[in-house]
């Protein structure tokens, strides 16, 4: 009898959808080379191959044995995942999805306005900091209901931030909000253990070993990025 | 008697120069402390430190860089027990006992064995590599071509696929995935662009330092979070109580066997430590009685990688200063060190600067020496991280991250490409996916592929040619073997679970 679970098909289906992606963008470089027959894709082929031989032969195990499928790995016993209702459901992975794509609408939407409105370069940074407010909204507002999501999204968002805004003027926010979604809500250690882990970092890195780290290209974010670097350089 | 003569003068003009104890020294602490800090590693360290370099001498330099990676190899180790996130990925082994140890209340005796058995392996590997390494590089260079290499890595490859994953299947796509990842860039023989989807940034591949952190350290945050946010989290226990003589010495069969591992594969170049402990670790495990209870918390398991990973390298340095051939990261990095002094690694080195090679050989010997002392002192300390609340070491753990994989090239995209990684690592994990199968495949993918198209060459693209070279042969059957016993062993227990199931109800 199947003991097949919707969650074993998307599995199945994840990897085989990206074998047929990949096997097909693979014509693009299809090309040959002299001295090698086999040219640049007999290797990617082989390993989509395989990734498909496994696919349908880990279906085929959850087949009969559906979550307690065969093993006989040594599995990390801490790696065991715990599924919790509230974080596997349909909703939260939609709800998860939406935040993490905050981050990549910012990384194109700037752009996309600054070129489509021909606003001229002194007024980029300001569409910037407009859309990055924005989003950075929409991201609390989804957030506070899905802290999980929240804090999967939060690093990217701030990732996608760093190159306009610097790494100086940001990672206090990036500090407090991970501890936020981490669950402290006493105030008084927030305040007092960001500047503390912010001041380490940067008196161990940039201080002592010179690390150049992203400054930003928007004022004034830019102009503080600067000006820590010339108070501890 | 040469060989101690020519020792004897390494280690004095090592510590006959006031800069040159300085820098042994600074390489000690900094390699253990980048080692053993969540989020960055030594390969940070050595990035950091490369364009300093130039102001040092080739001496310097280079023993800068070989005792960074001896006491980094062992300080990450201390990460992978205590925090489930293994310092470099040649750690990664150490974290399936290591961390439940920890979780147990056994991060000493974890923390301890990783000291003893990374001193053992590095020190013994040391000792094998002043006496031998023209008569191994030979050897090695001979016995192992593109073939061998080839089926080493597709060997590695099969035993790791039922290491760390939550079934055969799933360990073997998480290797298949990071082959994958590792496609992504030039192709090694023709230079052809492979799915860069017109990004300038994946024409030159993506960079393996970034994507580490990310599977290793970042996910790791994310699991924990969730931990936090679903109330299953569990604060590891602090506990500095060490091993004693009388437990390791249970398990000194482990050790040498993880020695000759080690070593076997820290000689060849592109396999380096990996690889090492990946099957040291398997070996450990195939040859217990008690098999399925590693990676619950066997120290075994924490000893058979810690031992194979350095010794892995000082024979990593073989090929290096004999061949000109780096086997890994760093060693790479340390050829950078040889061109910024106008000299080329490679048996000429022996030649016309013999002192520079003792020199490095003995700092090298003292490194992992010093992991006995400084390490145990180091560990005493370092546990004492446990006690900080996870909701503040997370922030900073991934500001390192962020500081870690910036640092090596200077590009934000890596950044991005490291929180990626870790958002991809934490659903694999979820689904019972091996992270750190994952990173073996993208490291070993490139060179297998490499040796692969190389072999076939030199083979005039006949697979038989495989048959006439009894290594390859040996290595790539034992492979087939492995797969074949783990898809047997998979179905057959599918057998007796279902029939366990039926009787049940």
């Amino acid at each position: 009898m199947s003991r097949l679970k919707t969650r074993h098909y998307v599995e199945a289906a994840f990897w085989l959808v990206l074998v047929v992606f990949f096997f097909a963008y693979s014509f693009e470089f299809n090309k040959d080379i002299e001295i090698y027959k086999y040219g640049a894709t007999l290797w990617p082929r082989t390993i989509l191959f395989l990734i498909a031989l496994a696919a349908i032969g880990q279906l085929l195990d959850q087949r009969k044995n559906g979550d307690k499928a065969a093993s006989n790995t040594m599995a990390a016993a801490h790696e065991e995942p715990e599924f919790s209702d509230e974080h596997s459901g349909l909703a939260w992975y939609i709800s998860t999805f939406l935040l993490l794509c905050i981050p990549f609408v910012y990384m194109n939407l700037p752009e996309k306005i600054i070129s489509g409105m021909s606003i001229p370069e002194d007024g980029s940074g300001r569409i910037k900091i407009i859309c990055a407010a924005v989003l950075f909204i929409i991201y609390v507002i989804m957030a506070w209901r899905n802290m999980v999501g929240g804090i999967l999204a939060l690093p990217i968002f701030f990732a996608a931030v760093l190159q306009d805004f610097g790494f100086y003027a940001m990672a206090p926010f990036f500090i407090i909000g991970i501890m936020l979604l981490m669950g402290e809500r006493r105030g008084g250690r927030i305040v007092l253990i960001m500047p503390f882990i912010y001041g380490l970092i940067l008196l161990f890195f940039v201080s002592l070993l010179y690390v150049g780290l992203p400054t930003g290209n928007v004022t004034p974010f830019y102009n503080f990025g600067n000006w820590i670097v010339t108070l501890l350089q | 008697m040469e060989t101690l003569n020519n020792f004897l003068t390494g280690t004095a003009t090592l510590f006959g120069d006031p800069v040159g104890i300085l820098i042994f020294f600074g390489g000690v602490v900094g390699g253990m402390l980048f080692g053993a800090i969540p989020g960055v590693s030594m390969l940070t360290l050595a990035a950091i430190l490369l364009p300093f370099t130039a102001h040092l001498s080739a001496e310097h330099g280079i023993m800068l860089f070989s005792v960074i990676y001896c006491t980094g190899v062992y300080g990450g180790a201390i990460t992978a027990i205590l925090f489930n996130i293994p310092g470099a990925p040649e750690n990664a082994p150490t974290a399936f006992d290591g961390y439940p140890m920890t979780l147990d209340g056994r991060a000493g005796k974890a923390v301890g064995a990783a000291v003893m058995c990374s001193a053992i392996g590095g020190v013994v590997s040391c000792i094998i590599m002043m006496f031998a390494t023209a008569p191994i590089a030979g050897w090695a260079i001979s016995a192992f071509g593109p073939p061998e290499i080839f089926a080493l890595v597709f060997f590695g490859l099969a035993v790791a696929a039922s290491v760390g994953a939550k079934t055969f299947w799933k360990g073997w796509l998480s290797i298949m995935a990071g082959l994958m990842i590792a496609v992504v860039g030039l192709d090694p023989v023709g230079g052809i662009e492979r799915y860069n989807f017109d990004m300038p940034y994946l024409a030159a591949g993506i960079h393996f330092i970034p994507t580490i952190l990310g599977f290793f350290a970042v996910s790791e945050i994310f699991v924990q979070a969730e931990r936090k946010a679903t109330g299953a989290y569990k604060a590891p226990k602090l506990s500095v109580d060490f091993p004693t003589f009388k437990e390791l010495w249970l398990h000194k069969i482990a050790v040498v066997r993880s020695i000759i591992i080690g070593f076997f594969c820290g000689i060849l170049p592109g396999i380096g430590a990996t690889l090492a402990a990946f099957m040291g670790y398997n070996e450990a495990a195939r040859w217990s009685k008690d098999r399925m209870a590693f990676g619950t918390g066997k120290i075994e398991g924490v000893i058979s990688s810690e031992t194979a990973n350095n010794s892995a390298t000082g024979a990593a340095m073989i090929p290096l200063l004999a061949l000109g051939l780096p086997g890994g990261a760093l060693t790479a990095m340390m050829v950078g060190v040889f061109q910024m002094h106008d000299m080329e690694p490679g048996p000429l080195v022996f030649i016309n600067s013999p002192e520079l090679v003792w020199v490095v050989f003995s700092a090298m010997f003292f490194a992992n020496v010093s992991i006995l002392l400084v390490g145990f002192l180091e560990a005493k300390t370092i546990v004492n991280l446990l006690r900080i609340p996870f909701q503040f070491l997370a922030p900073m753990i991934l500001l390192l991250a962020t500081v870690g994989s910036y640092a090596v090239r200077g590009l934000v995209i890596d950044v991005v490409v490291m929180f990626v990684a870790g958002v991809a690592g934490f659903f694999l994990r979820r689904s019972g996916y091996s992270v750190a199968g994952i990173v073996l495949g993208l490291i070993l993918g490139k060179i297998g592929e490499q040796t692969f198209a190389q072999a076939m060459q030199m083979l005039h693209f006949e697979f038989s040619g495989f048959l006439t070279r009894p290594i390859a042969f040996g290595l790539l059957f034992a492979g087939f073997v492995t797969i074949g016993g783990s898809v047997y062993g998979a179905f057959f227990k599918t057998k007796n679970t279902a029939d366990t199931d039926k009787q049940a109800t």
